[in-house]
């Protein structure tokens, strides 16, 4: 495309009043020889607007380059059409809000971020969305249970054909063992009867549903809208091509075995909460010992759970269960002595007024950590704890069964760990830390990473927990329900219906050729100049997706719909053979190397700011909004992530005499807040090697620096600017200046 | 550490004993928190924490029987108003304390009061004849079935010297209004309500029925009471046992009164006044703005509020059977309210219950404030007041 580049400076805002608008229209002009460089009080106006589309129209321009405020405000005013290239400099956040006006510096930062403006526009392509054959906007739910027929049915019920596969014969999964729910409706004190028919007929009845029972995921290959499943049903294999998955395969109660501090295993009467569910859902309900009927009852909450030694997270939906089975027996006969030993007793929400019924029923609440299950030597069982609320230990009285509530295991963490190859004798670690995986025989994914979702730390296949819930590590994959994270039945059901919107989301945006969550829309994709590659593995090793899968002779196969266009690829790619159309390592290392750098008498000193877009560039904006100052000679270049930076880059800036380089991204580590997962850690693993072209150029090491920054950290980022300002002050200018 | 032994059969005799809503706690700690207690230093402030004495008894383990765990409690109703859970503290401690003195084991220095009771009708020691002495001088008219009132004398009114004043002062007030009411007298007994707190069920039961059938076969319909304790027991408890009536606390009546134009007060005080609620008019019976009303219709009387009142108002440590209760000096609630009327300004510290009157006058006295600051009735007040 024959580029004709039109620049517009927008005046309001205080933009004209801080700059020499002339001499920055000078840079478009003389510089940069623009074929129309106008000014605008209002750009954001009807009329501005219609000034840039009157020259697209008969000036010819095709690449805009608006100089004005953020280009994370007023995207769908400066939106000129996915033909059109356009590129935005912020001057009004970044240069006019955060630094005094009508002064040399900030005009000569005002310059700057216009040539690195105009630079980038000069290479940028418009985007051609990548569109497939053949996609598939079903949606596959694999598990039958609550949270899977939930999501069935929403995505059935929003226009969408699902595909559910269960594993066992009958659909319904934990609610199949259960006797009655804890309540949802007022009064809430009253357990629930349910309808397990009326649960399943939500898509056993629909024509839209094609269910799977006793079948298994035999093999998912390709990606978002063109995943190829196999099905193994009755020793037979089905195929279906679906465009997104919902995981919600469920979890299990932790291993009781494990518990024989508790007595399990010991005695007989000594049970889990699962086996007194289903002696009530059967109506049989006895001592195992004997026979006998039950006259008392303690429950031991925590069983196994918020403990070091074996679950360290909390089940969430254990202590109501617990709750809702103390009942059972409240209601069978009110005068059986009931025990509930617990830490917490968390009964959030409405739950509370079935905790107070309990209560009034007479239920023993005991608050400390068990200290022991013992037999009483008549045949009963006392459990002694150490109770919190009378600061003494405590022991109950003889009861005929303890029952023991244990906690969730997702079924992703059932399994032998994946390793996607040991290294060889004498081939150094790999130091990016590698995603667990366990071969948990879920999904059976066809991907070099591996063939289950990633997990977090205590197995659950989670993304991001703070922010974005249902995402998975794994494009169109969206777990739900005690899989995703422990949870009840009623959260579950809201959870499944969160993750089936994910999935029609999902297939949409692809089917569009745009990418899903956290660059919803974005119309590019990273592409591979093959000739080029070593086949040093990096990019399919480090892509935080899996999105990349490798041929026999380790050439990496991208997959583009399975890609959050995060960039991670282009930074760790040693070739930088891997570029966007409007993103590439050429195309910023050249809007680097367009910053003016005065010679060193000048006392100018330049910074190179490469900032996160999610949360690093926007707590820049927040600073400016809020009029916070900071020093001028910072050049700021936003990154879609700090695992997108190559290291080409640093070594661009350094030898062109920038005295430092500021890396802002976001925190990484066990609870990362990274939109993409690893990105700020890989950037972190790249910065050891930076000290090779540091020593290189005979330089010191304090010229770079990595800072994390969340968003809401903007108040701090006049310090942390301010304070590298100084500290490349003491170490004295960048002796590159010049060359 | 021996581990203490849970008893469900303990507890079901708590709950049984009146403690209905011992189960209901969840142990927040709220109560502890707003309990007068805290507010002074001691050994008994240091081992009486109503949180743990209910935790025991939900357990019914041993170690809420401990005295001064047991009895310290002034019913003053502040943990209860505020209990997030609704629990009826004030039964939790009254069944509490009744599962040790029914079974015969009342604190010693309580059995001389409980027994007063039993004999003579009430606590203080007075033989039953004397009940009326304080009328000398006065005009009582006596209850008939004519009368549209039956004015109830708390037994403190009616034999602790100081506290006859207040009788007297409102038989003068409703004589002045024209009240239609009449006493009983001796035959009359102590209404029971702090016999009751302190654990002696049986010997409520006695002294109710005795009134009840007392007062039904006078043909007794409405009942003024000078105490709001008397107050609170007939409105609450009375009538299930068969005692119902028309029941109304002094200043109630007379502020009415003041409200039809029967009552006036021209005589002016010139003096600051604060008012102590006293727990049972306030908390326990919602009656705030009764004894304001007539404090404000009294002139030249400059009122002011105490620091804590109304809802929030603290204890006088009366109630509860503890104005029996022997309490160092510095460890009494009633130096908080005589500091804080003193640190106000207040010439006058007045309340409207014969409990606060006596905790509050022996406060004033053994700080050595009563050249400051007078201490009492709003009675004796409004009867000044009248020309």
């Amino acid at each position: 495309m024959e580029k004709k580049i039109g620049v517009y400076i927008c005046t309001g805002c205080g933009i004209g009043d801080a700059l020499e608008i002339d001499a920055l229209a000078g840079v478009a002009t003389d510089e940069y020889e623009a074929a129309v460089c106008r000014q605008n009080a209002f750009l954001c106006s009807r009329e501005g607007v219609a000034e840039i589309k009157h020259d697209l129209e008969n000036e010819g321009i095709n690449t805009i380059v608006i100089a004005a405020c953020s280009p994370r405000v007023m995207t769908d005013v400066f939106d000129f059409g996915v033909d059109k290239v356009c590129e935005r400099v912020n001057l009004r956040e970044q240069v006019v809000w955060s630094h005094p006006p009508n002064d040399e510096d900030t005009q000569m930062m005002a310059q700057d971020q216009l040539r690195m403006g105009i630079t980038k526009a000069k290479e940028m392509q418009p985007a051609e969305p990548f569109m497939a054959e053949d996609l598939s906007r079903k949606i596959l739910v694999v598990g039958g249970g609550l949270a899977g027929i939930t999501a069935a049915s929403e995505a059935n019920k929003a226009g969408y054909e699902v595909v559910l596969v269960e594993k066992s014969d009958q659909l319904g999964g934990y609610l199949k063992e259960v006797h009655k729910l804890p309540p949802s409706r007022p009064p809430y004190e009253e357990l629930q009867d349910f309808d397990l028919g009326a649960v399943t007929g939500q898509v056993t009845d629909q024509p839209a549903v094609k269910v799977y029972t006793n079948a298994q995921i035999a093999k998912i290959s390709g990606a978002p809208c063109m995943f190829d499943v196999q099905i193994q049903q009755n020793g037979g294999v089905a195929d279906e091509r679906v465009g997104a998955i919902v995981l919600a395969t469920g979890a299990i109660p932790y291993d009781a075995a494990k518990l024989e501090h508790l007595g399990f295993g010991k005695s007989a009467d000594v049970i889990t909460a699962a086996q007194l569910e289903s002696m009530f859902k059967s109506g049989d309900v006895k001592r195992p010992s004997n026979g006998q009927p039950i006259t008392g009852a303690a429950f031991i909450l925590c069983a196994g759970s918020r403990d070091p030694k074996h679950l360290p997270y909390c089940s969430a939906a254990c202590c109501v269960e617990s709750l809702k089975q103390a009942k059972y027996f409240k209601q069978a006969n009110p005068e059986t002595p009931v025990y509930i030993f617990y830490k917490d007793l968390r009964a959030h929400g409405t739950y509370e007024l079935l905790y107070k019924q309990l209560q009034k029923d007479g239920v023993i609440f005991v608050r400390g950590d068990v200290t022991g299950v013992e037999e009483d030597g008549s045949g009963g069982l006392v459990v002694s704890a150490d109770d919190v609320l009378t600061g003494s230990p405590v022991m109950s009285e003889s009861v005929d069964v303890v029952v023991l509530a244990t906690g969730m295991v997702p079924t992703t963490a059932l399994g032998k760990k994946f390793k996607v190859q040991e290294p060889k004798e004498g081939e150094e670690e790999l130091a990016v830390p590698e995603d667990t995986i366990v071969v948990s025989n879920n999904l059976n994914l066809d991907y070099r990473q591996g063939p289950e979702l990633p997990a977090l730390k205590y197995g659950f296949p989670d993304s991001h927990f703070i922010c974005f819930p249902y995402e998975s590590r794994r494009t169109g994959i969206y777990p739900a329900g005690s899989v995703r994270a422990p949870m009840d039945y009623w959260r579950a059901v809201d959870d499944a219906t969160g993750a089936a919107l994910k999935a029609i989301q999902c297939v949409q945006m692809v089917s569009e050729g745009k990418a899903v969550h956290p660059r919803a829309g974005d119309l590019t994709y990273p592409e591979f100049f093959m000739q080029r590659c070593t086949q040093c593995k990096r990019c399919t090793e480090e892509c935080p997706f899996g999105a990349i899968n490798e041929d026999e002779k380790a050439n990496p196969l991208p997959n583009p719909t399975r890609c959050r266009r995060c960039g991670v690829c282009m930074g760790a790619c040693p070739e930088r053979i891997i570029s966007f159309k409007n993103y590439s390592v050429g195309m910023i290392g050249n809007a680097i190397k367009s910053i003016d750098v005065p010679d060193e008498y000048e006392e100018k000193p330049r910074i190179l700011v490469l900032a996160c877009e999610n949360d690093a560039y926007p707590a820049l904006d927040m600073s400016g909004i809020r009029r916070m100052s900071y020093n001028p000679w910072v050049r700021i270049v936003p990154v879609r992530c700090l695992g997108s930076m190559n290291l080409v880059w640093i070594a661009d800036a350094l030898s062109k005499g920038i005295d430092g380089i500021l890396l802002l991204g976001c925190k990484h580590g066990d609870d990362y807040q990274c939109h993409f997962i690893k990105g700020s850690e890989l950037a972190n693993i790249r910065m050891s090697k930076i000290q090779e072209t540091l020593n290189r150029l005979v330089l010191e090491s304090e010229r770079v620096r990595l800072e994390q920054i969340s968003i809401a950290d903007y108040s701090k980022l006049p310090e942390i600017l301010d304070s590298f300002a100084a500290k490349l002050d003491e170490v004295g200018p960048n002796p590159y200046k010049g060359y | 550490m021996e581990p203490k032994y849970v008893s469900l059969e303990m507890r079901d005799y708590i709950t049984g004993m009146g403690a209905e809503t011992l189960n209901w706690c969840m142990q927040c700690g709220l109560c502890t928190n707003l309990c007068p207690w805290r507010l002074v230093p001691g050994e008994i402030s240091e081992k009486f924490n109503i949180r743990h004495m209910q935790r025991l008894g939900q357990m019914g383990m041993e170690g809420f029987e401990d005295e001064q765990v047991l009895f310290a409690c002034s019913t003053c109703s502040m943990c209860q108003t505020n209990c997030p859970r609704g629990v009826k503290i004030v039964d939790n401690v009254r069944g509490m304390r009744s599962s040790i003195v029914g079974a015969g084991m009342a604190p010693a220095n309580l059995r001389p009061i409980l027994g007063s009771a039993h004999a003579q009708g009430n606590p203080w020691s007075g033989p039953r004849e004397k009940r009326t002495d304080w009328q000398q001088g006065l005009d009582v008219p006596q209850f008939d079935g004519d009368k549209e009132y039956f004015l109830f004398v708390c037994c403190h009114s009616c034999y602790d010297q100081r506290s006859t004043k207040v009788a007297k002062s409102i038989t003068r007030l409703l004589q002045r209004a024209g009240v239609s009411f009449g006493v009983i007298g001796a035959e009359e007994s102590c209404c029971g309500e702090s016999m009751r707190k302190l654990g002696d069920e049986e010997l409520f039961q006695k002294l109710a029925q005795s009134n009840i059938k007392l007062f039904n076969d006078k043909g007794v319909k409405k009942i003024i009471t000078t105490s709001p304790h008397c107050l609170w027991t007939f409105q609450n408890e009375y009538p299930e046992l068969g005692g119902e009536w028309e029941v109304i606390h002094y200043t109630q009546l007379l502020e009415q009164l003041l409200e039809d134009g029967k009552l006036s007060f021209p005589e002016s005080l010139g003096k600051r006044v604060a008012f102590h609620d006293p727990c049972y008019l306030g908390r326990h019976s919602g009656i705030y703005e009764a004894p304001r009303k007539l404090l404000a219709a009294v002139p030249g009387a400059e009122t002011l509020e105490l620091t804590r009142c109304r809802e929030m108002s603290l204890c006088c440590a009366g109630g509860g059977g503890r104005i029996w209760a022997e309490v160092p000096m510095g460890e009494r609630f009633g130096e908080l309210r005589i500091s804080d009327a003193v640190g106000k300004g207040a010439e006058i510290l007045t309340t409207s219950c014969p409990y606060c009157l006596n905790m509050l006058t022996d406060a004033c006295n053994s700080m050595d404030k009563q050249e400051v600051l007078e201490i009492n009735e709003l009675s004796e007040i409004l009867a000044a007041s009248l020309a």
